[in-house]
């Protein structure tokens, strides 16, 4: 593989952003065009991918307990609920 | 034009079938927060009535789920932060050293194990402790952002903070959730520390 070379070091202090769809075209295109020939940076790239995606489907929504939904369904009936019932 | 019984009802209609369907997101979120279950059913019941008594001058159309996660967050500082004893900074890996994660394990050269597959190894429960323990103000944007998908913009309105300061806390509090993620892999013997 090749060394690290100025281009990658540019497309890798875009990576988070990239990753995250917060650069504008301009840098899309060039971050998009240096990984399609750059394994290295793919390797990061498709790393940081496989993070994200890990800590979201790991820690994304909970089952809701029955009580809560019993509890919020009573707190809309009550005519002026108070915001801190307990 | 005063509030007759039927608009009361047709507001609680529209309340219930917009907000119901991210009532788990909102949830798994408000644990990841308070992490514990009591403190965070209080959270979303607290969240659903400030949500509901707000609902009226809420404009449909406009994104929902943000305005929620708003109302969430606000909610969460107000009331715990005061409970919750904390550190306020986070211990990451240094500047240095960006790929923190991503070099040890790809130094870990086991056959067949790539990186990924260490960290799909890594037990739910244990990535969940790893996010609760950054300290909020860097948990918060990263489960923002990770977990839910908002935007920096959405999350800069969501925590009433400017974006600058939203990207600065992502970028620290997801290399100090690489760091955690590593201890974790170690503690569990899923990589040869």
């Amino acid at each position: 593989m090749a060394k690290c070379g100025p281009e990658c070091e540019e497309t890798l202090q875009e990576i988070e952003r990239f990753l995250d769809h917060e650069v504008d075209e301009v840098i899309r295109v060039r971050v998009e065009r240096h990984l399609s020939g750059c394994d290295d940076c793919t390797d990061k790239a498709t790393f940081r991918v496989h993070l994200k995606a890990l800590i979201q489907t790991k820690c994304a929504e909970h089952e809701v307990p029955e009580a809560l939904k019993d509890r919020l369904r009573t707190v809309l009936s009550t005519p002026d609920p108070g915001l801190d019932p307990r | 034009m005063a509030q007759t019984a039927q608009d009361d009802r047709a507001l609680r209609e529209r309340f219930e079938r917009d907000v119901l369907p991210l009532l788990p997101a909102l949830y798994g979120a408000a644990l990841r927060m308070t992490r514990n279950p009591a403190d965070a059913e209080d959270l979303v019941q607290e969240t659903y009535l400030r949500a509901y008594r707000g609902f009226a001058g809420f404009q449909e159309g406009t994104n929902l789920k943000a305005w929620l996660y708003r109302i969430l967050t606000n909610s969460f500082i107000n009331t715990y932060r005061k409970k919750q004893r904390e550190p306020q900074t986070v211990e990451g890996p240094d500047d240095a050293d960006e790929w923190y994660l991503f070099d040890r394990l790809g130094g870990q050269n086991v056959e067949g194990s790539a990186e990924d597959e260490v960290l799909d190894r890594i037990p739910d429960e244990a990535v969940k402790k790893a996010l609760e323990s950054l300290p909020e103000n860097f948990r918060i944007p990263v489960l923002l952002a990770d977990v839910e998908g908002f935007s920096y913009k959405e999350i800069a309105e969501i925590m009433d903070t400017p974006i600058g300061t939203v990207m600065s806390r992502l970028h620290r509090g997801r290399k100090a959730l690489e760091r955690v993620l590593w201890q974790t892999a170690e503690e569990r013997g899923l990589v040869d520390g």
